[in-house]
C-alpha cells in the first residue's frame, strides 16, 4: 500500500469509523484504497458496514473518525463532531441503491434530466438528447415518456443507472442492486453493468450475488465486523481466500447456493 | 297534523335557494383556499426546526383541533369583536372561523405528506447532488402536495357540508335559508329534504373523486 505516496489512488479510505449512538459501531477503523482502473466488489456478510461503506463514499453520512480521499484531493473528514464533506467532489460520484428510488412524480426522461438542469445548468434540449441516448442504449428508448410506476423492476433499475449516468460520474456505486429484483429480471441489470464495467468505469459495488462479483470485480474486498478482512484479486479471495473467516463465509456461501 | 306532501310548493323557493346555494360556494371556495394556503405554511413551519415557532403553531392546530367548529364560529362573532372593539360582520367572522378551523386540519394533513416522502427519496436527492432548493421545490414538496391531494378535497368537502354552521350566526347561506323558507311555510320534510339533497348532490360526486384519485395515486406512488 504505498501508491497514496503517489497520490494516483482514485480512492482512499483512511481509518474510517462510523457508527450510530454510542454503542453502535459499524465500521471501525476501515482502509481501502482503489486505483482508477478498478471495479471493486464488496462482500461480507450482513450488518458488517458495506452499504454504510458505500453511503459513507457517496456522502450520505456522518462519519466519527478518519478520512476519504478523491483524486489525491480531500473528500469527507470528521472535524470533531462534524462531517466536512466536499459538495464538488460529491458530484463526480453516482450510486445506486436497492431500491430504485426513482422519482415517482416524474417520468422517465424527466429522472433523467433533472440533474443535469439543476446541477449542471444544462440546457432542457441538451439533456433529452443525452437522455434519448443513453436509453436507447440500454433498451428504454420507447420508455422515456412512462412513469417509473408503469416499469418492472428490472427497467426501473436501468433507469436509475442511467440517471446516474446522466451526470458523468468519475465513479458509480452500485449498493446491492439486483436484491430486492426478481431472479428473471437480475441478468438485464447485470449485463449493464457488466457493460460499464467493460468500458472501464471505475465502480465500487455490494452484492451478494458472488457469479455476478466474480464476472464484474477486478478487486474483491471482504468485510466484516467494521473492517476490511481480507483484499485480492477475485480468484483469490472467491477462490481461495487466505483468511479463515473469508474463507467460512465463501464455503457458507457456494455451499448455499449449490 | 296534515302530513300530505306536496314538492310542487319548492317551485316558488327557486331563486331563494339558488342565492343560498350561491354564499354557500362563495363562502366555501374563499375558506378553501385561504385555509389550504395557511395549512401549507403551518405545515411546513411545524416541520422546521424553530421550536417556538413549532410550539405556538402546534398550539393554535390542536385548539382548532380539538374544539367543535360551531364554538370557534360562535367564540368569533361574539367575542372577539368585544376583545378587539371591532364590529364584524356574518360574513367576516364566518370567513375567519372558517378559515382557521380549515387551516389547522390541512397544516396536518401536509405535515403528514411531507413526512410520507421518504428517507431514500432524500438519499437519491443527495447522491445526485441536487441544490437544497431543487429538492424541496422539484422532489419533495411536488410528492408532497399529490400525496396530500386526496385528504386535502375530503377535506374541502368537510368544509361545504360544515359551512351550514354559519346559518347559526345569521348568514344567509344554504341553510339559513331553507331554516327560513321552511318555518314561513311550516313545510320542514319538503324544505329540508330539498335542502339536504342539494348538500348531496354536490358533495357525494366529489367524494367519488377522492376514491378515484387515491387509487390513481396509490399506482403511482407504489413504484
Amino acid at each position: 500500500m504505498t501508491s497514496s505516496a503517489n497520490g494516483s489512488a482514485l480512492i482512499e479510505i483512511k481509518d474510517l469509523h462510523k457508527g450510530y449512538g454510542p454503542n453502535i459501531q459499524v465500521l471501525k477503523g476501515l482502509n481501502i484504497e482503489m486505483m482508477p482502473g478498478d471495479r471493486v466488489v464488496v462482500i461480507g456478510p450482513s450488518g458488517g458496514g458495506k452499504s454504510t461503506l458505500l453511503r459513507v463514499v457517496m456522502g450520505l453520512e456522518q462519519i466519527q473518525g478518519g478520512e476519504v480521499r478523491f483524486g489525491g484531493k480531500p473528500y469527507i473528514r470528521a472535524d470533531g463532531r462534524k462531517t466536512i464533506i466536499d459538495n464538488d467532489v460529491r458530484k463526480q460520484i453516482g450510486m445506486v441503491f436497492q431500491h430504485y428510488t426513482l422519482f415517482p412524480h416524474l417520468s422517465i426522461m424527466e429522472n433523467l434530466i433533472l440533474a443535469p438542469r439543476k446541477v449542471h445548468g444544462e440546457s432542457r434540449a441538451s439533456a433529452r438528447e443525452r437522455g434519448a441516448k443513453i436509453l436507447e442504449r440500454f433498451g428504454l428508448g420507447n420508455k422515456a415518456d412512462a412513469y417509473p410506476s408503469q416499469l418492472s423492476g428490472g427497467q426501473k433499475q436501468r433507469v436509475a443507472i442511467a440517471r446516474a449516468l446522466m451526470l458523468d460520474p468519475k465513479l458509480m456505486l452500485f449498493d446491492e442492486v439486483t436484491s430486492a429484483l426478481d431472479p428473471e429480471l437480475v441478468a438485464e441489470v447485470e449485463q449493464v453493468i457488466l457493460n460499464l464495467a467493460g468500458q472501464g468505469m471505475p465502480m465500487m459495488m455490494v452484492t451478494h450475488d458472488m457469479w455476478f462479483a466474480k464476472n464484474v470485480a477486478s478487486r474483491v474486498i471482504f468485510c466484516a465486523s467494521g473492517v476490511v478482512v481480507e483484499d485480492g484479486p477475485p480468484e483469490q479471495v472467491l477462490g481461495n481466500p487466505r483468511e479463515e473467516r473469508t474463507r467460512e463465509f465463501i464455503n457458507r456461501v457456494f455451499h448455499i447456493r449449490a | 297534523m296534515d302530513m300530505t306532501l306536496d314538492f310542487s310548493i319548492l317551485g316558488r323557493f327557486v331563486d331563494a335557494f339558488a342565492l343560498g346555494l350561491w354564499t354557500t360556494i362563495k363562502l366555501t371556495l374563499l375558506c378553501i383556499v385561504l385555509g389550504t394556503t395557511l395549512g401549507f405554511v403551518v405545515g411546513l413551519l411545524r416541520s422546521g426546526t424553530n421550536t417556538v415557532i413549532r410550539a405556538v403553531l402546534g398550539f393554535y392546530v390542536e385548539l382548532f383541533r380539538g374544539t367543535p367548529v360551531l364554538i370557534q364560529l360562535f367564540w368569533i362573532f361574539f367575542c372577539l369583536p368585544l376583545i378587539l372593539g371591532v364590529e364584524l360582520s356574518n360574513f367576516v367572522s364566518a370567513t375567519i372561523a372558517l378559515t382557521l378551523y380549515m387551516g389547522a386540519i390541512t397544516s396536518e394533513t401536509f405535515r403528514a405528506s411531507l413526512r410520507s416522502v421518504g428517507r431514500e427519496q432524500l438519499d437519491a436527492c443527495v447522491a445526485l447532488g441536487l441544490p437544497r432548493r431543487a429538492q424541496v421545490m422539484n422532489v419533495i414538496m411536488p410528492q408532497a402536495v399529490l400525496r396530500a391531494a386526496p385528504t386535502l378535497l375530503s377535506n374541502a368537502i368537510s368544509l361545504f357540508k360544515e359551512s351550514a354552521l354559519v346559518s347559526a350566526v345569521g348568514m344567509a347561506d344554504l341553510m339559513f335559508i331553507g331554516q327560513n323558507i321552511s318555518n314561513n311555510t311550516a313545510r320542514p320534510v319538503e324544505v329540508l329534504t330539498a335542502v339536504a339533497a342539494i348538500y348531496f348532490v354536490i358533495a357525494f360526486p366529489l367524494t367519488r373523486v377522492v376514491t378515484l384519485l387515491e387509487q390513481k395515486l396509490l399506482r403511482k406512488f407504489s413504484a
